[in-house]
């Protein structure tokens, strides 16, 4: 009866292709949110508490923590904005997360340590309102249940490339879920289907690490049955804005006819011209990209 | 809990009482369940938290009965939760029951079998496809809407991730009947096909209207077994002699299935057997049964 944030099913097998289908079938019925309109700072208040208190667990609990927090503000509006509803909110959520991924964290030693006095009963009240509002749907299916499934369209099978792959694909969601300065476009994520974000995630993570399998993974991507091609680019936008060059100057790439958006637009439209181009607009893309990337894998220069 | 007016105690769960009751508001029927899952200082228990929302999400199937919500009230101090469920009418117990006492006794129609059957595979296979065990299944744990033909699975979960109960919460003898032979002759491991070999001895007690296994022993159940499809042996299932109950039995010859079920057709029969298969590895899966061709004769589109 555990819970894993990438195995909400408790028994995930993505070799399995009944497992598989469970996953995206378990994906629709938790339901997204056509608008979001709580208010961005109360949101971005209560995610900066949740990370200041979980610096040093395990990340996927503030991760999930923030989902609940999300998932609760959309369903329940917060009338004001009072300082101690945010950090209630906070560290219940932070609480029910380290619950449910069975991480030892003890509510008293970390009100302890930061000032507040919230006593069980008030905890456990603002505990009870959140599962309500979430009808106890904790086992939340989350883009990281979604990673090992759409890696395996990933060539070639390396383990090294498939762990960095996955390893910058889930910076990626974590950076996306929390980038401090766009409030304003990142709970918008939340109107995407999680599987999309991850989709997302990894192809921004090829585009960055292996820009010569990134064009038969988009495409191997684009055409699995569960993937709309539409909300993926839309996502893929959006999480350039987050992620890529919104919020961290580092990232931007300046170039405005080629940033990401337009890579990702293009290839999905004009796949077939460039299969039929074949070695030289694969070196293009890489020449292209060598200005602003800033660690090309050997493996592409040698 | 104010919301629900308590009707009457419809049964006792493997754990717990279980009440039938009337939202006030709505006048909608549930089933209340009471659990044990009690609050402490540090807030919801993480027991609790984890089972009931892996109850929330097998409940979305049609196949399951739906965990509506879940309420909590505050007992001399102490908060308990409720499970609310939708209330179904009957289950399969009681309507076999009918089919066989009363005024009219008649077999259960062969389309209602196959179609119950199907319904309880699907709903099988959803919950291991979620790596869930039932490991309880037996017809009062299935929840029938004779009006519809809807057949859903009840009783799922809580504390079961751990052992199988042999007394209940209230000392009620769990039934031995539908319990696989190698949970009786105590294997640690446990798989999917304990749930099918559930489902087998189901599927010939719809036939039969009764069971068709009843031990009132772990001994006794075994014997009823071996003494209809032969005392297993090494060769049938490796392995099984090494189990931590095994012990020397009286070595029967396997009985054909067909007698013990007269009525059943060739596709039912050999669906059966493949249920009923000793070696856990070769019983056939949930799934797998649902493409069977006994179920060809069925719609399969309107589930």
């Amino acid at each position: 009866m555990d819970f894993d944030l990438e195995n909400p099913l408790t028994s995930y097998d993505e070799r399995r292709p009944d497992s598989v289908s469970s996953l995206f079938v378990a994906e629709s019925e938790q339901s997204l949110f056509d608008s979001c309109d709580f208010s961005p700072s109360m949101r971005q208040d209560a995610v900066a508490l949740i990370f200041q208190f979980a610096s040093d667990i395990d990340p996927f609990v503030p991760y999930l923590a923030v989902n609940y927090l999300d998932r609760f503000l959309a369903r329940q509006p917060v009338q004001g904005e009072k300082p101690w509803m945010v950090r209630l909110l906070s560290i219940s959520c932070l609480s029910l997360a380290s619950k449910m991924m069975m991480i030892d964290f003890s509510i008293a030693d970390f009100q302890r340590e930061k000032g507040f006095i919230f006593d069980a009963q008030t905890i456990r009240r603002m505990e009870l309102l959140i599962l309500g509002a979430l009808e106890w749907r904790m086992r939340a299916v989350t883009p990281f249940c979604f990673l090992s499934f759409f890696l395996t369209f990933f060539s070639p099978n390396d383990p090294p490339l498939i762990a960095s792959l996955k390893a910058r694909a889930s910076e990626i969601l974590f950076k996306a879920q929390t980038g401090s300065k766009c409030d304003e476009t990142e709970h918008k994520l939340m109107m995407y289907k999680p599987s999309i974000i991850a989709a997302t995630a990894l192809l921004s993570a090829s585009h960055e690490l292996f820009p010569i399998q990134f064009p038969s993974f988009r495409d191997a991507i684009s055409s699995c049955v569960y993937v709309n091609k539409e909300k993926l680019l839309m996502c893929w936008n959006l999480i350039q804005v987050l992620v890529i060059d919104g919020c961290d100057s580092a990232f931007v790439m300046d170039r405005s006819t080629d940033t990401p958006a337009t890579v990702l637009d293009r290839h999905c439209s004009s796949s077939e011209s460039e299969k039929t181009d074949g070695r030289d607009s694969k070196k293009r893309r890489i020449d292209d990209y060598r200005g602003d990337t800033f660690h090309l894998p050997q493996l592409i220069q040698s | 809990m104010e919301k629900y007016e308590k009707l009457e105690k419809v049964g006792e769960g493997t754990y717990g009482k279980v009440y039938k009751a009337q939202d006030k508001a709505t006048g909608q029927l549930v089933a209340l369940k009471k659990t044990r899952l009690e609050m402490d200082e540090e807030g919801i228990p993480p027991t609790a938290l984890r089972e009931v929302s892996l109850l929330q999400m097998l409940s979305q199937s049609v196949y399951i009965v739906r965990l509506l919500c879940v309420e909590h009230i505050d007992k001399n101090g102490k908060p308990l939760l409720y499970l609310v469920f939708e209330y179904l009418d009957t289950d399969l117990k009681k309507f076999i029951d009918s089919h066989r006492r009363g005024p009219n006794p008649r077999p259960l129609q062969p389309s209602v079998i196959q179609s119950f059957l199907y319904q309880l595979c699907k709903g099988v296979a959803h919950c291991h496809s979620h790596g869930v065990l039932h490991r309880d299944l037996k017809p009062q744990n299935l929840l029938v809407d004779k009006e519809k033909g809807i057949l859903k699975i009840a009783d799922l979960g809580l504390g079961r991730a751990f052992t199988v109960p042999l007394k209940s919460y209230t000392h009620e003898i769990v039934t031995l009947w539908y319990r696989a032979p190698e949970v009786l002759l105590g294997t640690t491991h446990y798989s999917t096909a304990v749930d099918m070999w559930s489902v087998g001895c189901i599927f010939a007690e719809m036939v039969r209207r009764q069971a068709l296994f009843p031990g009132d022993s772990e001994l006794q159940q075994l014997l009823h077994i071996f003494r209809l499809l032969g005392t297993p042996t090494e060769e049938q299932w490796p392995g099984v002699s090494s189990l931590k109950d095994w012990h020397e039995y009286p070595q029967w010859k396997p009985q054909s299935l067909a007698r013990a079920v007269p009525s059943m057709d060739q596709h039912g029969l050999d669906l059966l057997s493949k249920m009923l298969q000793y070696d856990p590895a070769n019983r056939i899966s949930a799934k797998a049964a649902m493409n069977h061709p006994y179920f060809d004769s069925l719609d399969r589109s309107q589930f």
